[in-house]
């Protein structure tokens, strides 16, 4: 294989991501008027009576979400005096000599000045222009994290350095000091078994909903409700909780429980829920999902291409236009409808929630509906067309049998172009089903990206725009390398002498 | 006898005048592309049935919500209780729905709606991704940087394009119309230029390119004929995954808005009363299935009837 192209293939995947994220900063960050993403926050309207604290919110809010830098002259001046010293003071009151001076030098450097409305005093802002914006977002997408990550004024004996050991619940780990997360790499029970704390993707915090928590949280955090367990913790206290020992991180301000708990700084931490994560939850839906349009759809295919014009093909031929034609929301709502009637099993996903099995069976099945019909109709189109082939003919007059015509030979042609496609499902599976979660009420990641939209919730939207697309491209380039592994034919590359 | 034959040689045989006109005409069967499409088509009943019966329904679709003034802003019987939720019968056709309107005509004004946008939709999408397709399969350079250019438009979420293009444009037909035309026709372009990049190096269009074919005519004459059948199969899947596109929409609060009915819109709000009022449900599904099913199979027979080699 040509290592050189894959390669420029790589950078070719890097600049395109690079780009959809161009276009979605300005798609969000343009278009959208940036006062609306207030439109869902509580916080916001309780300071309808407070116009100063609501001017001081409000663009404290902004600069969090990058689109300006915000400057008040209370802080400006605290640079210059002491906090209670007559100066400041009187550099506090509207119209003072210090206030001036704030204003004309803010102003010079292009930042444009305005009063509260009611102390009177200045606060200055400048927009960040949109490239300068994605550059910060780039600039802080991966975080590394090192013994000199922690930063505490309070803290200043912290240690910094790295040492082996266990964890409280017995995994092997390495544990940092002076690190954000205790445990950087560690062992447990569960699956992946190996988890690692040291490179992290930064996605900023979520606004105005899941309001407060990592963009990262939010999506791989398992959901519903803690599931307790007796746990004996590193001071010797005994206690029930749901504590993730591997998901310890440094806490700035320790309080009393957390001394009794903890014998280090490191007392913030996950806890363990009876849900999976919406990533895990839609992932387990699209998994089985693929695997079912897989197991069904690829037979079928054969099958209808083997008895191409009876009945078996127009029957299938059948179910196919069926869901061409019917709009997926109307075929699932009838799946659901019949499937409900004729088992015992539950309309909604969370009438049993996520530990019985029962809850999984409709949305697997309904979202595995469209792609078997999609494989049938792609499988049998292969397979008619390789049957006419001269290599099918040979075969034939060799005195193969039917049925070894089509496992060793038609099958293992017909399947190149199928197994292209596996990746991008696969990848597929994360970004989660729209309409099938949402009729089914499903909480995966269908109803992330919609609902962050409507929302305004501006970090989750770019967040989920850069998780998807990635995974898409590089799912494409997966399936290339999958292509030209299994039919040594075929050639990506541009070859010399052919323009 | 034998002498009588000899003797009326002369007059039996006459020279014949040179004729140009007649020298140039080749004597092979007359075939006209366009006829023989339209003979081929023809000749299946079943076709002839299906097309008699979708032509039927769009006239249908586009003349009755006139004579029926239906409009979703008005709901006569909103307050009257007892003209919810009827059955089909003589007086009610299709019933009524959940507001007290007769489905006939939510149905019939939801269909126009949807057949005017899918069909603008595939229209625009078609004339611009054959266009582009075309000249994207023959030139190499263009290639380059085109298939960048679908790898960036086609990552971007569909989803937030229409969503942040509603919101700024706001709801209604021309929107709706924009936002299903602005990334789509990439998709077309690059089906196409597949295509093309496929047949552009077979022997008669090299030895095309030899004798001096500009590429524009190469695309038309040589290239394009060629791919009508594929662009019918195209265009069969896409009405109908347009109205589906449209259904998806509505679903999501992004489509015509209130003022407008349209077939995703009630499929979307009749879902609901499914288990208690299943007409609601299966009437407007039912004539959507209807509608798409005809036009894809039209459109599929048409591409093969489209497709020279079964004009023998």
């Amino acid at each position: 294989m040509n290592k050189g192209y894959i390669l420029s293939r790589l950078i070719r995947s890097a600049v395109s991501i690079i780009l959809i994220m161009a276009i979605v900063f300005v798609l969000v960050y343009t278009l959208i008027p940036r006062n609306s993403i207030f439109a869902g926050d509580d916080g916001y309207r309780k300071l309808a009576a407070k116009p100063d604290d609501k001017t001081d919110y409000v663009y404290n809010i902004w600069q969090k979400q990058g689109y300006l830098t915000f400057v008040r002259s209370a802080d400006y001046f605290q640079t210059l005096y002491d906090m209670d010293s007559p100066e400041m003071a009187a550099a506090l009151q509207p119209g003072s000599d210090a206030a001036e001076e704030f204003k004309a030098k803010y102003e010079a450097q292009g930042y444009t000045v305005e009063t509260y409305t009611k102390s009177g005093r200045y606060y200055a802002y400048k927009d960040v222009p949109i490239i300068k914006h994605i550059a910060i977002w780039f600039a802080n997408l991966i975080i590394i994290d090192t013994p000199r990550s922690v930063q505490d004024e309070n803290n200043p004996d912290l240690k910094r350095g790295l040492s082996f050991g266990r964890t409280e619940s017995g995994g092997l780990a390495l544990i940092g000091s002076g690190t954000t997360h205790k445990y950087l790499l560690y062992t447990d029970s569960h699956f992946p078994w190996l988890h690692q704390n040291i490179i992290k993707l930064n996605f900023g915090d979520s606004y105005p909903t899941y309001q407060g928590l990592n963009v990262m949280t939010v999506l791989f955090q398992s959901q519903g409700s803690e599931v307790k367990r007796p746990v004996t913790y590193e001071t010797g206290k005994e206690g029930e909780s749901g504590i993730i020992f591997g998901s310890l991180t440094y806490k700035f301000k320790l309080d009393r429980l957390d001394r009794q708990k903890f014998a280090d700084n490191y007392a913030t931490f996950q806890t363990a829920k009876n849900q999976p994560s919406m990533i895990g939850t839609s992932f387990i839906i699209g998994i089985f999902a693929l695997i079912l349009s897989y197991g069904l759809g690829l037979p079928i295919g054969v099958l209808m291409a083997r008895r191409k014009d009876k009945l078996a093909d127009k029957l299938g031929m059948v179910y196919i236009i069926f869901i061409i034609a019917v709009p997926s929301l109307a075929y699932i709502y009838l799946f659901r409808y019949l499937a409900t009637k004729a088992f015992a099993l539950p309309s909604v996903f969370t009438t049993y929630g996520a530990s019985d099995i029962r809850s999984w069976i409709l949305p697997t099945i309904s979202l595995a509906l469209p792609s078997i019909a999609g494989l049938m109709l792609w499988t049998r189109r292969y397979v008619v067309d390789q049957m006419s082939q001269d290599y099918v003919k040979f075969a034939k007059a060799k005195g193969l049998s039917q049925r070894e015509i089509f496992n060793d030979h038609i099958f293992k042609n017909a399947i190149i172009p199928i197994a292209q496609g596996i990746p991008a499902s696969l990848a597929g599976c994360i970004a989660g089903a729209i309409i099938t979660e949402s009729i089914y009420a499903v909480g995966g990641m269908g109803k992330m990206l919609p609902n962050a939209i409507q929302q305004y919730n501006n970090t989750m939207v770019v967040a989920l725009v850069f998780l998807f697309s990635t995974i898409s491209v590089l799912s494409v380039l997966a399936g290339d390398i999958i292509l030209i592994k299994i039919d040594p034919r075929i050639s990506l590359a541009e070859k010399a002498g052919r323009s | 006898m034998e002498e009588k034959i000899l003797e009326n040689r002369d007059d039996l045989f006459a020279f014949a005048e040179f004729d140009e006109h007649e020298s140039e005409h080749i004597a092979a069967p007359q075939y006209s592309y366009w006829k023989s499409v339209w003979r081929t088509f023809i000749k299946n009943k079943f076709t002839v049935a299906v097309s008699i019966l979708l032509l039927v329904l769009i006239l249908f679709a586009l003349i009755q919500p006139s004579i029926s003034g239906y409009s979703p802003l008005i709901a006569p019987n909103i307050n009257n209780s007892e003209m919810r939720f009827l059955k089909p019968s003589a007086e009610h056709i299709f019933g009524t729905d959940n507001v007290g309107n007769e489905v006939f005509d939510v149905v019939w004004a939801g269909a126009r709606n949807s057949i005017i946008i899918s069909f603008v939709c595939t229209g625009i999408n078609m004339i611009l991704g054959i266009l582009i397709g075309a000249l994207w399969g023959f030139s190499k350079k263009m290639d380059k940087w085109m298939l960048e250019v679908y790898n960036v438009i086609s990552n971007v979420p569909f989803l937030l394009l229409a969503m942040i293009l509603s919101y700024v444009l706001g709801a209604g037909m021309g929107t709706l119309i924009f936002v299903m035309c602005v990334t789509e026709w990439i998709f077309v372009a690059f089906f196409i230029r597949t295509q093309v990049m496929i047949i552009r190096d077979r022997e008669y269009n090299l030895a095309s390119k030899c004798l001096g074919t500009s590429t524009w005519t190469m695309i038309k004459n040589n290239i394009l004929p060629y791919l009508i059948s594929v662009i019918m199969t195209y265009v069969a899947r896409m009405i109908p995954s347009l109205i589906s596109y449209e259904v998806f929409l509505s679903y999501m609060g992004l489509g015509l808005g209130v003022t407008k009915a349209s077939l995703g819109r009630m499929i979307s709000i009749y879902t609901s009363y499914m288990s208690g009022y299943p007409h609601l449900f299966w009437i407007p599904v039912t004539v959507l299935a209807v509608l798409s099913i005809s036009l894809y199979i039209v459109g599929q027979k048409l591409a093969d009837a489209a497709d020279p080699r079964t004009h023998m």
